[in-house]
């Protein structure tokens, strides 16, 4: 569970976070906004790569502020970013294996985990091809793949359905609804996609601003009129 | 040290060197390199083994460049200035305790090695040009220290000097069983050969995974768990140390060192090379030291003045720039696609 209170991050004369008070207990939780919402911030700052000024966040009761990006990892804390990130010149194997190399206890140990984590996301079969010859979905596999790594306690997807078509949606859908209960592990996802969001996540925060607009269970959020004049730009 | 960006061109040569397995490049290595210095060594005497001798080590000072710049993207102004290091540390302690010939490179090799991780320092904070601009202060500041104390050559103290006279100098020696020029050659090129496994090692390991995570995104190698600082000071250290201990085997090629022999253009020099022979593979950093070496070598063989090689260099980085491969990852490449011919005729 991520308990985040009056979080606030300042950017110069910008508040991107304004006193943010969230609880994400759900198994599977949505973060969504219009752009500039402040959503990639909070990932940042619970992955610490932002400092904020000011709150506090608790993973499963313990503090993250204050700790190291790498401290944070060991904890348990995984993460995708917007942009696909996988290494061109390392094969699918190996790009998961470098994440395995640093969270996983021993070599054998890792090497289960690369393979179950490979077979998970569907990449069985493409183990050895390298990065620069997997099509954008598979890259996308290969980045949750990879936050599957060493036991993870949160899961941070930034936009994991971005430039995907309508099939490979739905693979996704159906990998993520499948992580929680397969991992033992807490799933925050951020995504444009409200239909993804809504058919995935049990509950939702909507920023807006850097404040939160709503949270709760996610069908309601979604039909929420302030949210929808906000977000989804309809009434 | 500066961190660039490379073009999507380079991966092209990782991606075929990925289809060999670990064995064959291992016997790759050895073949190459063997028949390279095994045609030297029965061809070449005098003036072009003892070139081609300075030109390995100039490999190992290319081979750490690559290192940094392959995997890291950082250029490193100061290769040349760590080969100096490494000679002066294996130098002074062969000096002191005399000790076997390989320990003698080790301590080269491990001196420079922690000189190169302190120099990189300035690269866990800094980036771009004003990077670069400090590793070749550091490589001018080595040139103007070892002017001032110069290498040991036998003498009383730390400094190990005999007095302006010169009379009681006294030379490294050569390993017993590589004594002649051409047995020095070949240890040498074994030598090579060894610091080549060693660094190949390290890119298809863990080591090598981190760095192109760190190279690929900070922010993600660091949401993977990797010690950012850890792995970019080990890539430090690493390439230090095979540019020590081609300060040690220079040293033992002359047998004692001068300053005037370690000018911060050589660093830049070495840069070129990197890029002329193609910082992705091995067989680059290999092509690229033997030319900054032969190419200056030939001209002083035809009487042209060396610095015409300068205008060369100029010129083949133009071609270097277009074509981001090297000559190294042409060849291999070209070799791999070969290889996959092979290879899909015999299974037919």
């Amino acid at each position: 569970m991520i308990k985040i209170d009056g979080l606030s991050v300042r950017f110069g004369g910008i508040k991107p976070l304004d006193e943010l008070d969230a609880e994400f207990a759900a198994p599977i939780c949505g973060l969504i906004g219009p752009n500039g919402a402040g959503k990639t911030t909070l990932l940042n700052v619970l992955s610490g790569f932002v400092t904020p000024i000011k709150g506090t966040i608790l993973l499963n009761d313990t503090a993250l502020l204050g700790l190291s990006p790498r401290r944070r990892v060991s904890l348990g804390l995984r993460r995708t970013f917007q942009q696909e990130l996988v290494v061109d010149e390392l094969t699918a194997t190996e790009n998961i294996q470098a994440v395995a190399d640093h969270v996983s206890g021993n070599r054998a140990s890792a090497r289960r985990q690369v393979a179950s984590a490979l077979e998970f996301v569907g990449l069985g079969d493409r183990r050895n091809i390298l990065g620069r010859r997997l099509n954008l979905f598979e890259r996308r596999m290969i980045e949750i793949g990879k936050t599957l790594i060493g036991q993870p306690k949160a899961i941070l997807l930034d936009e994991p359905g971005a430039g995907l078509n309508e099939e490979e949606t739905d693979r996704l859908r159906w990998l993520l609804v499948k992580i929680p209960t397969t991992f033992d592990s807490q799933l925050v996802l951020i995504d444009h996609d409200a239909d993804l969001i809504a058919s995935v996540c049990v509950e939702t925060l909507v920023l807006d601003f850097g404040k939160r607009l709503a949270m709760g269970p996610t069908r309601a959020v979604l039909n929420d009129p302030i949210v929808r004049r906000a977000y989804l730009g309809r009434e | 040290m500066t961190e660039v960006a490379r073009t999507d061109a380079v991966p092209l040569a990782a991606a075929a060197s990925a289809i060999l397995s670990p064995q064959l490049r291992a016997a790759t290595i050895v073949v190459v390199v063997g028949v390279v210095s095994g045609i030297i060594a029965l061809t070449c005497g005098g003036y072009w083994l003892s070139n081609f001798t300075q030109a390995y080590c100039m490999v190992l000072a290319v081979l750490g460049c690559a290192l940094l710049y392959g995997q890291l993207g950082l250029v490193s102004l100061c290769q040349w200035a760590l080969v100096g290091v490494g000679g002066w540390v294996s130098l002074r302690v062969y000096h002191y305790i005399h000790p076997p010939f390989f320990v003698t490179i080790l301590a080269g090799g491990i001196g420079a090695s922690v000189i190169g991780m302190i120099w990189g320092l300035p690269a866990l904070r800094m980036r771009g040009l004003y990077l670069a601009l400090v590793t070749l202060m550091l490589a001018g500041a080595f040139q103007t220290l070892v002017f001032v104390i110069s290498f040991p050559v036998g003498g009383p103290g730390f400094l190990g000097q005999v007095g302006a006279s010169g009379n009681d100098r006294i030379n490294m020696a050569r390993p017993v069983f590589a004594s002649s020029d051409t047995g020095y050659f070949l240890f040498v090129a074994g030598v090579t050969v060894l610091c080549i496994f060693l660094v190949e090692a390290h890119r298809r390991s863990k080591p090598g995974r981190a760095w192109a995570l760190i190279r690929k995104n900070e922010h993600m190698a660091a949401a993977a768990g990797v010690r950012i600082v850890f792995y970019k000071a080990w890539a430090f250290a690493l390439s230090g140390f095979v540019a020590g201990v081609a300060g040690a085997l220079l040293a033992g090629l002359f047998g004692q060192l001068d300053a005037s022999a370690f000018p911060t253009t050589a660093s830049i020099v070495i840069f070129i090379g990197t890029l002329l022979g193609g910082y992705d593979v091995w067989l680059g950093a290999f092509l690229g030291g033997l030319l900054t070496r032969f190419v200056p070598a030939l001209l002083i063989d035809l009487n042209v003045n060396t610095n015409v090689g300068f205008m060369i260099f100029g010129a083949a980085l133009l071609f270097a720039l277009r074509d981001p491969l090297g000559l190294g990852g042409q060849i291999t490449l070209l070799a791999e696609r070969l290889y996959q011919q092979f290879q899909g005729k015999r299974a037919s």
